[in-house]
Parts: structure tokens; C-alpha cells; sequence
């Protein structure tokens, strides 16, 4: 879907309101009128651009005027010095923009925490000063006229009409990006990274590009709104392009509005702006600083009573409304997918798949894992069992990439024949090693359906593909009547099951399960162990570490004890319980005297 | 080579400066685990404070640590207890969001009350230097700096040798864990982050002496904090000690050579540098500290 499809009620709905952003100034024609709607099309693009890094992603930008300026600075320079139209120029603000974004966002991105907020508001003061000193170029801290070249190839206007048709072009444009990325797969990874990276590493996102690309983006876009603006008010200067003060107003509308939705930031600018503009005149009048003060004052009561914004919580019955209206709902059913798992070739069934040799991994002093191999067949369920604490979730991490071992190493073999050994969690999701979570990590903001799509967009980039994928993985996992569900709603089995969907949907050759049976009910593991059978025989091989012993016993084909970071023993089910040794690791050697004597 | 042994000590002694404000900032970091971005307009309203008492009575900057101190101490209280504490278990974006909202208010009140203008503190003594061969040293600033290095030892020993201090260690490594062992979370988190704000007031005494005051006066020292507090490692006391002094050699020696006004570019290069090179800092608490 390019286009939003406008015999649904919630986007005629949607384009109604916008194009009466355009009319009502029409139809009062007054400058102020069409002064304050230019400024709530610039505002509330500059809001929207500005929510594919900090509410999509979640990566908080406080220096995102940097990118306005930097688009306001390009385009004016190069018509004074270039004589080049800003239709032009505006294109080579957003380059310089974009190498901005990457220079910021490539060392902060690949961490967690504030780092890249604090990094975004160095970046603006820096360049401030930068502008500032290089004044034979920019003008210093005078600033900068626009030519005043008028016509529509500068941009420059008698008519306040054309301007506000020229923003409002840019506004529905910004809009249009800002929903294609939400409904894409690229928005999908962008909430999944933001909610939870482990979980979204473990379905094959590369957490790191996905948070930059979203930057790159967002600063790419700010900086075009900005050579507009500067064309717009024909003047620039540093103080007010680069400013902190700015940065922080486009974040609030976004905030008040509702962080991370596509409609939010607007509504959130049409709702503050032109308030502030017209209290403007009466609270200067109080003291300079009046209206950047009641501005921080609104952003804490708006943070701490209101977190969700206009959308967030009010969005929910305004579209439960919305949908009564007639209009054409969802479309028919996509493309039937491939089948999940089609792969098994009877001629390479038992042939190793997963292959571990001599893993070791240290935390300190202790020893987690002590020169570990195993081989994980095709088509077999491997059950790895040992006392708590064995380490038996640390080898896990190793098998999957989140932990990487000091020594020794893991291969999996390609659909081709040929080895290879991934080292990182999305490079063993995208070679067929899907795992779930002892601790389960559901994306709790989303429903059951769009988790689960989460894994399936690792094979399709169609939404439409995506979705037919978890629909058929909801079936084997037996979550159908919970699609719809959001998925921090559902109990601890179906939790459970929503971790193994999920990694199912990844189209796994090797399905790594990490305790899926821990803490369920009798009714909820008979399901489980049937789940696990009918998984297996698509043609998935399963590992699974497993404290129940006889659901353990009766699915696997071999079992693996781990102790004491050890492998201890491996072999038939029956062997391995019946082996002295293993008895001790988990009793204590006092039983098998008890039992001898 | 006189210039630059000239610079050197400059530097050292700047660097005092920026450790207070940097040991508050990575306290309540390391602590309460929230990023103050209110910080440098909590030093502001500090510097405020001080100039309004020196000005009215004509006290000593010195002598009005106590008094602001205090303020401090309660401003830095309120804001824990009204703001931050509501938001403690929401995403860490939200309460940035917060605390740049109480930036941004404190800043513009500022700008109402007082305006634009710089005002300065006058004071009899601190701005005066006395020659040590070819160097020669502001009394102000090596005040600063040997209070700078008293505060560290200070917070060290609080911190390693308190009950008090141990509670504060124990939440800073595990909220739930702490919780359990009988440390009350909210008063803890009080306490500390009115203790990080209130060594700011101790700094505004000592720094109203060499710097004037303006409602933007924070944001120029708070930028400078935040770098120096991402270079020791965020949470590090030693690293916001040993960091500071390598940025107040920075800033002394760069100020020199590429131009004063272009000397925070210097830091920022520093700033990508070391998240590129080393992000958990030169002290840095390891991952998962962040």
C-alpha cells in the first residue's frame, strides 16, 4: 500500500480535516489567518518529521533545529552566492543534513542511554558557533537577507496564499513519508527497537541501522521544512535557526499531540501554536521570557498527567467513532505466502545442522561454560537439561549470538550446503536460528498479530505477506482467537506461545526454545508439547532447554545435561536418566547411597 | 614554554570548577539514573541567589554558600519528590522530557524576573593572584579548585563509609534489590539528588567570584559537564574528577591555540571521539550502566 485508501472512513475523515487547514484560511483571507496557517503546516511538519526518530524510535532529539538551520543556511547561502533556486538548493541543505544525522547518530545510536539527546544539543551549539565564526560566509551572528527574487523558482511571494499552498504541499508530503513508515516494515522494527531491542535483534533487525536510518530521515526531512521556512521569512540568524528553544518546541507539539502515532504531532501543533501565538502579544507584555516560561511549565504538567499525549488517550474512542461511519474496510486477504516451513529435504533429514565445538565463556572468576560441543541434527528435538545455574541459558546465548564465546565456535549450516558462523543475534536470526526468551519479551504496545509479524518481516517486505505469515503461524501455535489481542493482555502460556510464533515466523531452520514449559498449567502444557511436536514436523529442528522433566522425556530424540557449565552426559532419554552421574549432579551423591543401601 | 606552563594551570584550576558540577551531575546519574538536563539552570538560579545576597548585604560570595546551599537543597528536593519521582518507572525519554521542561521554565522565569542583563557579584577577596615564578594564580580559583578536591574526597568517603552512602551504592547497582534490604527508595532518591543540587549552590558561591550571571549562565557550564561526565564515565566519581581536569586543560589550552570561540568544538570532537572509541568513559561502570 503506497496510499492510504480513501474509502476508509478514518483516512476520508483524515483528509477532510487536513484540507480544511487550507480552506478556512481561504475563506477568511486575513494575513494574520494565513501568517498563523503557514506557520502550523511548518510547525506541524517539522513535529511530524521530527516523531520518526524521537517517537517511532524513541531516540530523543534535542537539537533537531541543528537540521532546520542547517536547511535554512543551504538554501539562502546558495542563492546568494550560487544564485541557485531553493528548489535545488533545498536538496543540498538536506545532504549536508544528512551527513549531519550520521556523524551524530552513528557513535550514539549503537548505545543505550542519553546519548544521543546530549550528543543532539552539542551538535546544535557547536555549529552555532561555527556559523557565528565564519561570518564572511553566513553573515555571522547578523544573520542573513534572502534575496527577494520574486517568483515561484525563489520561493518568494507577493501572495500569502502561495506560501500557505507551498506549506501545506510540504506538510501532506511529510505526512505521507511519516505514515508510509509506520505502516511499513521499516516502522514495525523501528516500535520492535524501541520496546525491546533483545527481542528485536533475536527476530533479525539490526537494532543499530534501523535507529539511524530513522535519524537520517527525520533530519533529512527537517532540513528541507527549514529552507521553506527560511524562504519564508527572508531573514536567518543564528540565534534563532540554531536554537535550543526551537528544538525543544518541535518535540513538545509532538509530545502533546502523542508520541510515535502519524496523526499526533499535528494535532498536537494545531491545538498549541496558534494559542501561543495569539497569547504571544499579552505575555510578552508581562516580561520577556513569559511565554518560554508558561512553554516549560506546560511541557512537566503534560509529561507527568498527560504522557500519551491527545492521541494516546483519546485517540482509541475518537476512531471507535470515526469507524461507524460507512466506508470500505479492510482489503481481502493478501497473497498466500510460502508454506512456514517447506525445507525439509528427506535427503539431509539427520544431518548435522547446528554445530557447536568447544565453547568456553568466563564472567569474572567463573567459568559459565566449560569447553561445550554439541551437534543439533535436522529434524530432531534436542532437549538440554541440568540443575539451575548449569548455564545452560548462557550456552543459549552463545548458540544465538548474544553472548559471544571467549572460545570456540558455532556454525550453522546455509540452505546451500555451506557452513557459517553468524556473530551477532540478527546475523543467527537471518541464517534459520529463531529463539525465544525464558523471560518472555512480547512488544507489549503492539497486538498479538503485529508481534508476530515482527518475525514474519524477515522474510517479506510486504506488510500484506507479513501479516498472511502470522496468520498461519497463529494457527500452529494456537493464538488465532487472541490476533487481535494487545499482546501485555495475554496469560503467561500465551506469552509463552507468542515467543515461539514470533521466532517461528522467521521462517527458523533451528527454533532455540528457552524454557517455553516454566510456569504453565497442566491444560497449557499439553498444548505446548503438541505445539512442539506439530513444529518439529514441519520441518523444524528444536533445541530446548526444559526443567520439566517428563514433558522433556517424553519430546525429545536425545538429551544433553549440563553441569556445572559442563556437558555431563548426552544420549537416549532413557540412558541419560538412569546415568549415576546425573542423578548426582541433580540429587546430591547422598540419593544414590540411600538408593544402594 | 612560560605561556604554556601558564595554561597548564589555568586548566587545572578551571578544571576544579567543572568538578563540582560535574560530581553533582554524575551523582544523581549514578543514582537516581536520570539525566538532569535542569541541571545548569539549578547553578543558575544558585548564581542568582548569590548575587541577590551579595548585592543586598554585601556578604562575601563565600559567605553565602551556606544559605544557597540550602536553597539548593530544597529547590533540588521538590523537583525529585514533584516531578521525578512520579515518572521513576516511566521510559527514560518521558523523563527527559521533564527534566528539559523544568530547564526551559527555569530559564524563562529567570529571563522575567531579571532580564537579560549580566550582573556580577563584587567581592574583596578571589579576584586577586599572587606570582609563583613565572605563573601566576588567581587566589579565586585555587579556592575552587582545593574545595573542588575537598568536595570529591567528601562524597568518596560519604559514599564508601556511611550507612547512608552504602544505601546509596546499593540502589545505585540494583533499585529492587536495595528495596528489599530495607533502603526506602523515594527518600534515598530525595536525598541524594537534594545533595547533587546542593553542592551546586556550594559552586555558585565560589564561582559568582570570577563569573558573572545571566538566566543562559547554566547552559555554558552544563554543556561542559555533560561532556565531562560522559568522558569519566557516566556515574564515576573519580571519572568526573580526572575528567574535569582533562576538559579544564582542554578548554584552557584550546582556548589558546584555536580561538576562545571556537574551543567547545574541541570538546565535542572529544565528546563523539570517546562514544565512538570508549563509551562506558575512562571509569565507566560497564554496560548495562547506562
Amino acid at each position: 500500500m503506497i496510499f492510504p485508501q480513501l474509502t476508509h472512513p478514518r483516512a476520508y475523515i483524515g483528509a477532510a480535516a487536513l484540507l480544511a487547514l487550507l480552506a478556512a484560511p481561504l475563506a477568511i483571507n486575513s494575513p494574520f489567518v494565513y501568517h498563523l496557517a503557514v506557520q502550523v503546516c511548518i510547525f506541524g511538519a517539522l513535529a511530524t518529521a521530527w516523531n520518526i526518530v524521537g517517537g517511532y524510535a524513541g531516540q530523543l532529539s534535542l537539537g533537531h533545529a541543528v537540521f532546520y538551520a542547517i536547511g535554512s543556511y543551504a538554501a539562502t547561502m546558495l542563492v546568494i552566492h550560487f544564485g541557485l533556486s531553493p528548489w535545488i538548493g533545498m536538496f543540498g541543505g538536506a545532504i549536508v543534513a544528512v551527513v549531519a544525522s550520521l556523524v551524530i547518530a552513528y557513535p550514539t545510536l549503537r548505545l543505550r542511554g542519553p546519548f544521543f539527546a546530549l550528543a543532539t544539543i552539542a551538535f546544535l551549539e557547536v555549529c552555532r558557533l561555527l556559523v557565528v565564526h565564519f561570518e564572511g560566509l553566513t553573515g555571522g551572528s547578523a544573520g542573513l537577507n534572502v534575496p527577494l527574487n520574486i517568483g515561484l523558482q525563489w520561493m518568494i511571494f507577493r501572495e500569502k496564499w502561495a506560501y500557505l499552498a507551498i506549506a501545506f504541499g510540504f506538510l501532506v508530503v511529510t505526512l505521507w513519508i511519516s505514515w508510509l513508515i509506520r505502516y511499513s516494515r521499516f516502522g514495525f522494527y523501528l516500535i520492535a527497537v524501541r520496546e525491546r531491542e533483545d527481542a528485536a535483534r533475536a527476530v533479525g533487525i539490526n537494532a543499530v541501522k534501523v535507529k539511524i536510518a530513522a535519524a537520517v530521515i527525520s533530519a533529512a526531512l527537517t532540513s528541507i521544512l527549514g529552507s521553506f521556512h527560511a524562504m519564508y521569512l527572508t531573514f536567518i540568524e543564528p540565534s534563532a535557526a540554531f536554537s535550543l528553544e526551537l528544538s525543544i518546541q518541535i518535540a513538545m507539539f509532538a509530545l502533546i499531540g502523542g508520541l510515535g502515532t502519524v496523526a499526533g504531532p499535528l494535532l498536537g501543533t494545531i491545538l498549541v501554536l496558534p494559542a501561543a501565538e495569539l497569547s504571544r502579544g499579552w505575555l510578552s507584555a508581562l516580561g520577556n521570557g513569559t511565554h518560554g516560561f508558561v512553554y516549560g511549565v506546560v511541557l512537566v504538567l503534560v509529561v507527568l498527567f498527560f504522557p500519551r499525549g491527545l492521541v494516546g488517550h483519546l485517540g482509541g474512542r475518537a476512531l471507535a467513532l470515526i469507524d461507524r461511519l460507512p466506508g470500505s474496510r479492510r482489503r481481502g486477504p493478501g497473497p498466500r505466502p510460502k508454506q512456514v516451513a517447506n525445507r525439509v529435504a528427506s535427503a539431509s533429514k539427520g544431518q548435522p545442522l547446528l554445530v557447536a565445538e568447544g565453547l568456553q565463556k568466563r564472567f569474572g572468576g567463573l567459568l559459565a561454560t566449560d569447553n561445550v560441543s554439541l551437534t543439533l541434527h535436522e529434524g530432531e528435538i534436542l532437549g538440554v537439561i541440568g540443575p539451575n545455574g548449569a548455564g545452560k541459558t548462557t550456552v543459549f546465548n552463545q548458540l544465538s549470538g548474544f553472548i559471544a564465546p571467549d572460545a570456540g565456535t558455532v556454525k550453522v549450516r546455509q540452505a546451500n550446503g555451506e557452513w557459517t558462523s553468524p556473530s551477532s543475534p540478527e546475523g543467527f536470526a537471518q541464517t534459520g536460528v529463531g529463539r525465544t526468551f525464558q523471560i518472555v519479551q512480547p512488544f507489549s504496545g503492539l497486538s498479538v498479530l503485529e508481534n508476530i509479524m515482527l518475525g514474519a518481516f524477515m522474510r517479506t517486505q510486504s506488510a500484506e505477506e507479513a501479516e498472511s505469515i502470522a496468520r498461519d503461524v497463529a494457527e500452529l501455535t494456537d493464538l488465532t482467537a487472541l490476533l487481535d489481542h494487545e499482546a501485555r493482555g495475554l496469560t503467561v502460556g500465551g506469552m509463552k506461545r507468542l515467543e515461539v510464533a514470533r521466532a517461528l515466523a522467521t521462517g527458523p531452520k533451528v527454533l532455540l526454545l528457552d524454557e517455553v514449559l516454566a510456569g504453565l498449567n497442566p491444560t497449557d502444557v499439553t498444548r505446548a508439547i503438541a505445539m512442539i511436536r506439530k513444529i518439529r514436523d514441519s520441518g523444524v529442528s528444536v533445541l530446548m532447554i526444559e526443567h520439566l522433566m517428563q514433558a522433556t522425556m517424553a519430546l525429545s530424540d536425545r538429551i544433553i545435561v549440563i553441569n556445572a557449565g559442563r556437558l555431563l552426559k548426552q544420549g537416549k532419554p532413557a540412558d541419560v536418566v538412569n546415568d549415576p552421574a546425573v542423578i548426582e549432579a541433580y540429587l546430591g551423591k547422598g540419593y544414590l547411597d540411600a538408593q544402594a543401601a | 614554554m612560560s605561556i604554556f606552563l601558564q595554561l597548564l594551570v589555568n586548566g587545572l584550576l578551571l578544571g576544579g570548577a567543572y568538578a563540582i558540577i560535574s560530581i553533582s551531575l554524575t551523582l544523581i546519574f549514578g543514582v537516581v539514573r536520570v539525566v538532569n538536563f535542569a541541571h545548569g539552570e539549578l547553578l543558575m538560579v544558585g548564581l542568582y541567589a548569590t548575587w541577590m545576597i551579595t548585592s543586598h548585604t554585601g556578604m562575601h560570595p563565600y559567605a553565602t554558600v551556606v544559605p544557597v546551599a540550602l536553597l539548593l537543597f530544597i529547590i533540588g528536593a521538590a523537583m525529585q519528590r514533584f516531578v521525578i519521582q512520579p515518572l521513576l518507572s516511566a521510559e527514560p525519554h518521558i523523563q527527559i522530557f521533564a527534566t528539559v521542561g523544568v530547564s526551559t521554565a527555569l530559564l524563562n522565569l529567570a529571563l522575567m524576573v531579571f532580564g537579560a542583563d549580566v550582573r556580577s557579584a563584587q567581592a574583596s577577596f578571589g579576584t586577586d593572584a599572587f606570582q609563583i615564578g613565572p605563573v601566576s594564580i588567581v587566589t579565586g580559583q585555587l579556592a575552587t579548585f582545593l574545595i573542588a578536591i575537598l568536595v570529591a574526597l567528601g562524597v568518596y568517603v560519604f559514599l564508601q563509609h556511611t550507612f547512608t552512602g552504602r544505601g546509596f551504592r546499593a540502589l545505585a547497582q540494583n533499585r529492587a534489590a536495595a528495596a528489599l534490604m530495607g533502603v526506602n527508595v523515594n527518600k534515598a532518591y530525595i536525598l541524594v539528588f537534594a545533595l547533587g543540587t546542593s553542592l551546586l549552590g556550594l559552586a555558585s558561591g565560589l564561582l559568582a567570584v570570577q563569573y558573572p550571571v545571566f538566566p543562559t549562565v547554566g547552559q555554558y557550564f552544563v554543556l561542559t559537564a555533560f561532556v565531562v561526565v560522559v568522558l569519566g564515565g557516566l556515574g564515576s566519581l573519580p571519572g568526573a574528577v580526572v575528567g574535569s581536569l582533562f576538559i579544564g586543560l582542554i578548554d584552557s589550552i584550546a582556548g589558546f591555540y584555536v580561538g576562545s570561540d571556537l574551543k567547545e568544538v574541541v570538546y565535542f570532537v572529544i565528546f563523539l571521539v570517546i562514544l565512538t572509541v570508549r563509551p562506558t568513559g575512562l571509569f565507566g561502570l560497564g554496560r548495562g550502566s547506562e
